[in-house]
């Protein structure tokens, strides 16, 4: 019985793990960007949402798209007043490009985190579900809105999927992640290949958050732990790798799960940290790294 | 040449992965001797110096330092045991001075000795003295010339006065003059009775300083001799230029007068401070096929890559009568001068129809699939190979996918860079037919960078040679057979 | 010629030190309680330049170190009754330990990597804290029995001393021998080697410095404050704020650091009555140099130097 129910809730969270996490190993793998003020965007996703649906009154499916759409926004935001400045600024030194990128995205995350206090407190708050109800799964009682979160996780990752591996400008991403200057060779502007690449993150992102806001909850103090969260995945599978990202997001989420059931809710990211210290020093590449 | 052997190197090998590096490579370097070792790009003997220097760990085989076997030893302990390198590119300390640069150089590997011992101070200022930066050795690394930099690195690398000094590619970013001084700097140390390895691209640049050269080619060793041996021998050429140089037909299909297609005017190239291109002029007319030939380290990739937009230069590039000043690099391959790099830049974990569609994809989808059934035509393999991923390509078919991605952009101008780097001679067979019918086929206009003569000459209207940053040469292949033939390596 | 302005410079140092050491007949008791926080982040600052700066280590967990050191001197003395001057050489010690802890990895993850375990670190420090609540208070905090001083003039002179008494040495570590290779290290690593030196041995022994300092300065913070509590010295927030406040001074400066911390911290202060945003703005300001002037106030005007 409780395994069922840490089967069912880990499935659920894991896929929103997922749907979080894919989205910036996408960035890393195409771009190289590690971007810390990842958790920010999602919390200003779930808090607009939550804002546009429940306090203006315009109910949660109009909610979810402003969240998503203010997650795309901030996406753009990173990417402009942040990522694009330091990578072509002349007075930073190559070697130091990456270090600068994520203290400057660590600062932007901050400024996020803090601004969001600001104007929604730190109250953590819930967006309505999208469907209520509850069924029951071999006598487990599950909301609706856990199945439907896990479903949209999932159509969500498929969707990328085709696109990636189906299409030819998803294609063109696949090959800036391999090769950006054979890429530059063909004719194809690396920059419009990132504003792509953020594009894409940006709505990832923002369905991630409002989903998480619809299904735990979001303050603006969540911030550092998606972060950490994401981080955790994404490095555990290899940065960079879209498949390695999606095992983690399980093991990181199913970990959590049975932390938070059979020890204590309160020490439920310990063991993914830890796994992750043990993982960079055994296998610092991740589960599906490539060197 | 009775001096007992510094360094002695038997069976020494080095296999990264699959790959092997340097395999079974023996030699003796002396003291008052100054020993050249020589290969193109990919041949290992940065690797050797490496190997030497403890930086990279052999798979096997010793290397004796006076008796002494090092092979293994952690590269501290083998720069205290007195050998002493210069890197072709290095990073001085920007905040010190010169004299503070070198003093480092002195410093013990202690961590409770804080102060600096004044003897120190007195012996940085003879070096300082001893490689000619005495007016210089106040001021701050940033301020001072390219040459200057690679003085001070000199003046680190002997420091300690080491019996064995590794130079890399001492010359690279000089000037003829520069060259020539340091030439001399170089000559004392064997006066010193130091031992000095130098690693370069060719023969010829080293021929005056050396007293013995070792080639290597993939890893092996190839020649040893005295530098007019090794430049003579047979195995040397046929690396370098691949074979014989043959007069061929020339066949004029341009005519003279034709305004050019592309322009390359007093273009130079600094990275940093190093100068990669001096005052380079080059014409492409349309439907000619330029060769440009020099050895590795010439200039080559970066004029390539100056047409291309990839790095900044001084001077005009105009193509078609205007100028790509501005123009990005992905704009400069979308307007018709599409570049196969050296490096191949495929995509190694996609298939190689994959490869070909990226190419295509700024083509409308009818003639896409038209250009794909005639380079499939072209190079047959490649159809057969459609689904493979790039990366489980043999050499030949990868430099042919390449090539193939290349002309899928339909280029009005096809810039190719050393396409024979690493090919077997069947390979080179097949490239070369496969040229001869692209030029025969197709009005494509073809700048090609070689460093293998035999392949360069015979498809080629025009030639320039390119040596040491400068064009030294121009004019057609049968004038070049005659003039160029012996003097060329 | 180099000489002159260095003993300028020096004279500068004097004044500067001899104007702080008059300033508590001045100033209130409150802005003197903020600077002397201000001159602990000061030490903070300078143990993590020395380490980024110099040995080119990028720790985002400096609070790591400094939480060793802090509740490891506040355990000793609020539970096992140790004189203050034994708990605080204590903090060091352990500070030490994890600083080694610490190296361990850095020698053998690149940048990044390595990064994202000294995050962890913190975070992992911050759960063992709230875990263990019975010893260390937990997420409320602990007092400690002892304190430096009741008074906030002696208080502040103690931490100008503390402050002064680590610049002097670690400035001077920077400019010795050992400073230079250390330099040498952090930025090329494969010549450092070539060049005879055994890079583990000063990475490692960089690690152990920026942890004794960072132990010392956090255990001296907890008896200043009479308090050690999770907000205060294990947290993300203070790790950027340190980071900050180098990077603000200027990188590979030592003394850049010092000015940072103050202009930090009396910025906090000054922004305090626009509320929660004063956060917001400092990170917005950090953000501001860092795309603009990424060396840093001290580091761009000794940079323009170079250029003479």
């Amino acid at each position: 019985m409780l395994a069922l129910q840490i089967l069912i809730d880990g499935f659920a969270i894991s896929s929103l793990y997922a749907l979080a996490a894919v989205g910036f190993t996408l960035i890393f793998g195409v771009s190289g960007v590690l971007n810390v003020a990842h958790g920010g965007i999602m919390v200003v996703a779930a808090l607009v949402g939550w804002f546009v649906a429940g306090e203006l009154g315009f109910g949660t499916y109009i909610g979810t798209l402003a969240g998503i759409l203010a997650g795309l926004l901030m996406a753009y935001a990173t990417y402009f007043i942040v990522v694009r400045p330091i990578e072509r600024s002349r007075a930073i030194p190559r070697e130091e490009t990456e270090i600068f990128i994520l203290t400057g995205t660590l600062l932007w995350g901050i400024m996020i985190e803090q601004l969001m206090a600001y104007i929604f407190t730190d109250n953590p708050v819930t967006l309505r579900p999208l469907i209520g109800g509850v069924v029951n799964i071999f006598g487990v009682r599950t909301p609706r809105n856990e199945i439907v979160i896990a479903a949209v996780s999932w159509a969500v990752i498929g969707l990328l999927w085709l696109l990636i591996n189906r299409t030819q400008r998803g294609k063109a991403l696949l090959a800036a992640a391999i090769n950006p200057r054979g890429l530059t060779l063909l004719g194809f502007e690396l920059s419009r290949i990132y504003l792509l690449v953020w594009t894409i993150y940006g709505v990832l992102a923002g369905i991630a958050g409002v989903l998480l806001a619809s299904f735990l909850g979001v303050a603006s103090s969540n911030t550092g732990p998606l972060t950490a969260s994401a981080f955790a995945i994404v490095v555990l599978g290899g940065l960079g790798s879209v498949e390695g990202s999606l095992i983690a997001a399980y093991v990181v989420g199913y970990l959590e799960t049975l932390t938070a059931y059979l020890v204590a809710p309160t020490l439920r990211p310990i063991p993914p940290l830890l796994l992750l210290i043990l993982v960079l020093y055994f296998r610092p590449q991740g589960i599906l790294g490539r060197r | 040449m009775s001096s007992p052997a510094r360094i002695e190197i038997r069976g020494l090998t080095k296999r990264f992965g699959g790959l092997v590096a340097v395999n079974d490579i023996a030699f003796d370097l002396r003291a008052n001797e100054i020993m050249g070792l020589i290969g193109p790009n990919g041949s290992g003997k940065s690797t050797v110096m490496k190997l030497i220097m403890g930086i990279e760990r052999p798979t096997a085989g010793t290397i004796k330092l006076d008796g002494v076997d090092i092979a293994r030893w952690p590269s501290h302990r083998i720069a205290r045991a007195g050998v002493g390198i210069v890197f072709q590119h290095s990073r001085p300390l920007h905040r010190q001075t010169v004299l503070e640069n070198i003093k480092l150089a002195l410093l013990p590997d202690s961590l409770l000795r804080l102060a600096v011992d004044p003897s120190v101070d007195e012996r940085a200022r003879a070096i300082a003295e001893r490689v000619e930066l005495g007016d210089v050795m106040n001021r701050h690394p940033s301020t001072l010339p390219f040459a200057f930099l690679r003085r001070m690195e000199m003046a680190k690398a002997i420091a300690r006065d080491p019996g064995v000094v590794l130079l890399d590619e001492p010359f690279a970013g000089l000037t003829a003059a520069e060259v020539a001084a340091f030439s001399k700097l170089i000559r004392s140390f064997r006066a010193e009775n130091r031992a000095v390895l130098l690693v370069d691209h060719n023969v010829k640049g080293v021929a005056a300083l050396v007293d013995r050269v070792l080639a290597m080619y993939l890893g092996e060793r190839v020649a040893e001799g005295t530098a007019e041996e090794v430049m003579r021998d047979e195995t040397v050429r046929r690396v370098y230029i691949g074979g014989k140089i043959e007069a061929t037909t020339q066949r004029g299909r341009v005519a003279a007068g034709t305004a050019p297609l592309l322009d390359v005017a007093d273009v130079s190239v600094l990275y940093g401070k190093a100068q990669a291109l001096d005052r380079v002029n080059v014409q492409v007319r349309e439907g000619e096929f330029v060769s440009v030939v020099g050895l590795n380290g010439a200039g080559k990739t970066t004029l390539f890559n100056a047409i291309s937009g990839l790095v900044p230069y001084s001077g005009t590039i105009s193509f078609g009568g205007r100028s790509l000043a501005g123009t990005s690099a992905a704009a400069i391959a979308r307007g018709g001068i599409v570049q196969c790099p050296e490096t191949r830049e495929l995509f190694g974990e996609m298939s190689v129809r994959e490869n070909l569609d990226l190419g295509g994809q700024h083509l409308a989808a009818d003639t896409r699939a038209a250009q794909l059934a005639w380079l499939f035509d072209l190079f047959p393999i490649l159809n057969e190979r459609q689904s493979q991923a790039a990366r489980t390509l043999s050499g030949g078919e990868q430099q042919m996918l390449a090539i193939a991605r290349a002309l899928m952009m339909r280029p009005k101008l096809l810039v190719l860079d050393e396409p024979t780097l690493g090919l077997a001679p069947v390979i080179l067979e097949q490239l070369s037919k496969a040229m001869e019918q692209l030029r025969r086929t197709t009005p494509i206009t073809v700048l090609l960078g070689e460093q293998n003569v035999t392949f360069a000459l015979p498809h080629a209207d025009r030639v320039y040679v390119l040596e040491h940053t400068r064009i030294v040469w121009e004019g057609d292949p049968l004038r070049f057979a005659k003039e160029m033939g012996t003097g060329y390596l | 010629m180099k000489r002159l302005p260095r003993t300028y410079l020096f004279w500068i140092a004097v004044a500067v030190v001899a104007a702080a050491a008059v300033l508590p007949f001045w100033l209130s008791a409150y802005l003197l309680g903020v600077l002397t926080a201000a001159y602990y982040f000061g030490v903070f600052a300078m143990a993590w330049d020395l380490l980024f700066g110099f040995a080119g280590e990028v720790n985002f967990g400096p609070t790591f170190l400094i939480g060793v050191g802090a509740y490891t001197a506040g355990i000793l003395n609020s539970v096992l009754h140790w004189p203050m001057v034994l708990c605080i050489v204590a903090g060091a010690v352990a500070a030490l330990i994890g600083g080694l802890l610490m190296a361990l990895p850095a020698l053998r993850l690149r940048g990044p990597y390595f990064g994202v375990i000294t995050l962890v670190a913190v975070l992992l420090l911050q759960y063992a804290i709230v875990i263990f609540a019975g010893i260390t208070g937990g997420e409320i905090g602990m007092t400690v029995p002892d304190v430096l001083s009741i008074d906030a003039n002696v208080n502040y002179w103690y931490a100008l001393a503390f402050l002064v008494v680590c610049a002097v040495i670690l400035y001077v570590l920077s400019r010795s021998a050992l400073g230079l290779i250390l330099q040498a290290t952090g930025q090329d690593p494969i010549e450092a080697q070539a060049l005879g030196f055994n890079v583990t041995k000063h990475k490692v022994a960089a690690f152990c410095v920026s942890a004794v300092f960072s132990g010392t300065a956090g255990a001296m913070l907890v008896f200043y404050m009479g308090t050690a509590s999770v907000d205060t010295v294990v947290s993300i927030a203070i790790d950027v704020q340190v980071i900050i406040a180098a990077v603000l001074g200027g990188r590979r400066t030592i003394i850049g650091a010092i000015l940072g911390a103050v202009f930090l911290i009396l910025a906090n202060e000054l922004l305090r009555p626009i509320g929660q945003l004063n956060t917001f703005v400092v990170a917005a300001i950090a953000l501001a140099v860092i795309l603009f002037f990424p060396d840093g106030l001290l580091g761009h005007a000794l940079r323009a130097g170079e250029r003479e």
